[in-house]
């Protein structure tokens, strides 16, 4: 069930076999969304944290006159809202994007647990640092980062997630955000980023055909974006 | 939904919507076409004195339906060789300028 979470964790350190029993052991409530429906509204106070088990979801902020921001993308394995369990009271909702499955366990046995294995705390802890990691990264794209290579940097990002949770096949991995996502991700208008993404596709640095994108060489990617994983902090290291 | 093509010219070269978007009204298309222009000028300026840049918007059966544009123009307000003073800024309210 928790085995992206595990791959994640023990990517960034080692998890003992105690610890993945206690992990696997968590009490869950499963439930899917289709696009576009809301995991966790702004505004509410949860008692459970959200697991994402398979899809993608978005944190989300909207504005009086219905414009959205989305300020991160989650991957299966992620927590989407377990900063809420410390916040309480959420000030963005977490959006499907494409459909999801999601787990949703009890405050009350994350706190059990964090307090009986303070290395879990941990590593919870740590999930929620390298959120804030990513973020400063997507802020550093939106405000100086070229469309092209914002957009590129996006598709390194994902790329690097999804391949720790053996997502990426074949250079690929499906991602099925609309163009409307991917502009409200990236805070341009819908027509620009429909270009700049069609000029990605006849660079051929990327191959992006319905829900479907494929790097054929990662390494030219990362070239074009100017990009440096250093964020995503991959390292296997004593937390 | 139906389907309109946004075709772009970034001040050097014309680029052809091959791909579309779903849009669900004319003012919808509107706002697209508006929207990209100032998004264009950011990705490719500075660069250059005089670029114009534009967008119209075609329908399914390659009609124009819309079009926006943006006239960028940039000078020195004194020749720097000719030794001409510099045209003192107008104050803030001012229209001109």
């Amino acid at each position: 069930m928790f085995e992206h979470l595990l791959s994640v964790l023990a990517r960034r350190d080692h998890v003992s076999e105690g610890e993945r029993k206690l992990i696997e052991a968590l009490p869950r409530r499963i439930r899917s969304f289709s696009n576009g429906e809301e995991l966790v509204r702004e505004g509410t106070r949860p008692n459970e944290s959200c697991h994402l088990l398979s899809g993608f979801a978005a944190r989300a902020q909207y504005l009086p006159d219905g414009k959205r921001q989305l300020s991160a993308l989650h991957v299966p394995g992620d927590f989407v809202d377990i900063h809420a369990f410390l916040l309480k009271l959420m000030d963005h909702s977490v959006v499907a994007i494409g459909r999801c499955e999601a787990a949703f366990v009890p405050h009350a046995s994350l706190l059990a647990l964090v307090e009986a294995v303070p290395h879990i705390g941990r590593l919870f802890w740590l999930s929620t640092v390298i959120d804030a990691a990513i973020q400063r990264t997507w802020i550093t794209s939106l405000g100086r980062r070229s469309p092209a290579r914002h957009i590129a940097y996006l598709i390194c990002e994902l790329y690097a997630r999804l391949d720790v949770i053996g997502l990426v096949r074949d250079n690929s991995f499906e991602f099925p955000a609309t163009q409307t996502d991917i502009a409200d991700m990236v805070g341009l208008s819908l027509v620009h980023v429909n270009r700049t993404i069609q000029e990605l596709r006849t660079s051929g640095v990327v191959v992006w055909r319905n829900s479907l994108i494929t790097v054929p060489d990662i390494d030219r990617l990362h070239d074009f974006a100017e990009f440096d994983p250093t964020y995503l902090n991959l390292i296997q290291e004593p937390r | 939904m139906p389907r309109y093509f946004f075709d772009v010219f970034d001040g050097r070269k014309l680029i052809r919507d091959e791909i579309g978007i779903e849009l669900a009204s004319l003012e919808d298309v509107r706002i697209a076409a508006i929207e990209a222009l100032p998004d264009i000028a950011r990705d490719e300026l500075p660069d250059g004195d005089q670029r114009l840049f534009w967008v119209e918007a075609r329908d399914g059966q390659n009609r124009a339906v819309f079009k926006a544009s943006l006239d960028f123009k940039a000078e020195w307000s004194a020749d720097p060789r000719e030794g001409r003073p510099r045209r003192k800024a107008p104050p803030i309210n001012s229209a001109e300028g």
